[in-house]
């Protein structure tokens, strides 16, 4: 068993696409609230506690986001009161809850979601995708530090040589600005030659082979399968109508049916999945630990 | 099904689309190593540029990728800039539309190479056509994930609260346009004719 955080980059970015595209293109109050819940626990989980500032930014993202639409749109028969001559609706509001929370939603998943696919497992998913692309970015990856490196180097050897001032402002920008010149030039030189060394050792012969391997197993699979149902039953129920709601003229949301259960509560499994595989191993270490 | 959010699906989707079919034509063709790694390195110049405050070079050195090395590769350095930075300032949906649009930046910098490499002042008017293209295209985009659809009101207020930022954009283009387009024109021709690229 394995955390989360480091089951394979495929189930992870399944999940994270699944819920995100269901919640994102649904607009549905129950599944916003849900969102906003689920990914607010995710991030926590996967962060930890602490990182007040960016919950305070989310949240003061949620009161502008709430905000703004019953500012801008006058839609709605419930007038709450008039401003500049123009009426602020609760309809108008409450969509604008709904959107606010659907949109903080997405954004803490896409926290835990940058947190968890590190370059190196989003590189991994790309490689199936096109492995010349998916070199180019990770030979990017690798030139940023490099060039760190170099530029030191460069402004070393320019110091040592008495050509590199830092007390005089326009020296100091003058310096930057040969350095820089001469980074990339050596930069692009550089390139040739890696590109050099690359042909002379076969790249381009044969299929390219990934850098990481990440092995599928069967917590991976059962992972991955639990999504597909989860998801097939909240499409389904989306698509047979199950969610009726609407914001405007009158707002409403319709008891839901046993389709809109179904789809409500599979939702719910779906967001707290992240959340069982970590408590299922939490408990398993627990177990282990009591056995010594 | 999914009728109030039909917009943001349909835009996404062809971003996507797009992206997907420039990947796919680019794995078929086979571009040379050297074409590959230079593409690259111009990437990792634009990815570091993208951590200066305020003042953003990644359009700039776009678009001279795109006027000296080509359409293709300014599209690449582009699209590939986007994904990289965003394992540091965020991934999201935002990403595609990122994606396709320093892309295209670069892409019409690669179709326009010869005029705007002969006339420096229609390259400053390029890059501030870009600078503020690029804002005007993401704010459509913030549009249509806040609400259902195209809203106009919305889409104005969004390009105002933008202003800080267009204007940022254009004036870092203008700025590193006519810094860095002759050094580096001058350093991408020499390696083009040095090494045939």
């Amino acid at each position: 068993m394995r955390r989360f955080s480091e089951i394979s980059p495929a189930a992870a970015a399944l999940w994270y696409l699944s819920v995100m595209g269901i919640s994102m293109f649904c607009n549905y109050p129950v599944l916003a609230a849900m969102t906003i819940a689920g990914g607010c626990m995710v991030f926590i989980m996967i962060a930890g506690k602490g990182h007040g500032r960016e919950h305070l930014f989310f949240w003061l993202l949620f009161a502008v986001l709430a905000i703004a639409n019953p500012l801008t749109s006058h839609n709605g028969r419930t007038v709450l009161f008039v401003m500049n001559n123009n009426p602020v609706t609760l309809e108008a509001l409450l969509y604008g809850l709904n959107s606010a929370a659907l949109i903080v939603g997405v954004l803490y998943l896409l926290r835990s979601f940058t947190m968890i696919m590190t370059a190196d497992r989003l590189l991994y998913l790309t490689g199936f995708l096109s492995p010349k692309l998916s070199l180019t970015l990770s030979m990017a990856l690798r030139f940023v530090p490099l060039f760190g490196r170099q530029w030191q180097k460069i402004s070393d050897a320019q110091r040592a040589m008495g050509l590199y001032r830092d007390n005089n402002f326009l020296d100091d920008l003058k310096g930057r600005m040969r350095i820089f010149s001469i980074l990339v030039t050596w930069a692009l030189e550089n390139g040739i030659t890696t590109a050099d060394s690359m042909e002379a050792r076969g790249y381009g012969c044969g299929r390219r082979s990934q850098l990481r391997q990440y092995r599928t197993t069967l917590q991976d699979a059962v992972f991955m399968a639990a999504d597909a149902v989860l998801t097939g039953v909240c499409v389904f129920a989306v698509c047979k109508n199950g969610f009726r709601f609407g914001f405007y003229p009158d707002t409403f949301v319709e008891k839901p049916g046993i389709k809109g259960i179904c789809g409500i509560i599979a939702f719910g499994l779906l967001i707290l999945m992240p959340l069982v595989t970590e408590g299922t191993v939490k408990l398993r270490w627990r177990y282990l630990q009591s056995r010594v | 099904m999914f009728g109030r959010k039909r917009h943001i699906i349909i835009s996404l989707g062809v971003a996507a689309l797009a992206l997907l079919l420039f990947a796919a034509g680019f794995e078929r063709k086979s571009t040379g190593t050297r074409r590959l790694v230079i593409v690259s390195v111009m990437t990792a110049l634009c990815f570091a540029g993208r951590f200066i405050p305020f003042l953003k070079p990644i359009s700039a050195l776009t678009i001279i990728s795109g006027m000296y090395l080509g359409g293709e590769a300014g599209f690449l350095v582009g699209a590939l800039t986007a994904i990289l930075s965003n394992f540091y300032f965020g991934q999201g949906p935002w990403t595609a539309f990122q994606m396709l649009a320093w892309g295209m930046i670069g892409l019409f910098a690669g179709i326009l190479s010869e005029p705007l490499k002969r006339n420096r002042l229609l390259l400053l008017c390029y890059g501030f056509v870009a600078g503020i293209g690029y804002s005007f295209i993401m704010d459509i985009w913030t549009v249509l994930w806040y609400a259902e659809g195209f809203r106009l009101d919305l889409y104005i207020a969004a390009l105002g609260t933008a202003i800080p930022y267009t204007v940022s954009y254009a004036v870092s283009n203008l700025l590193f346009l006519s810094l860095l387009a002759k050094p580096f024109g001058e350093k991408l021709s020499r390696i083009q004719i040095k090494y045939g690229i």
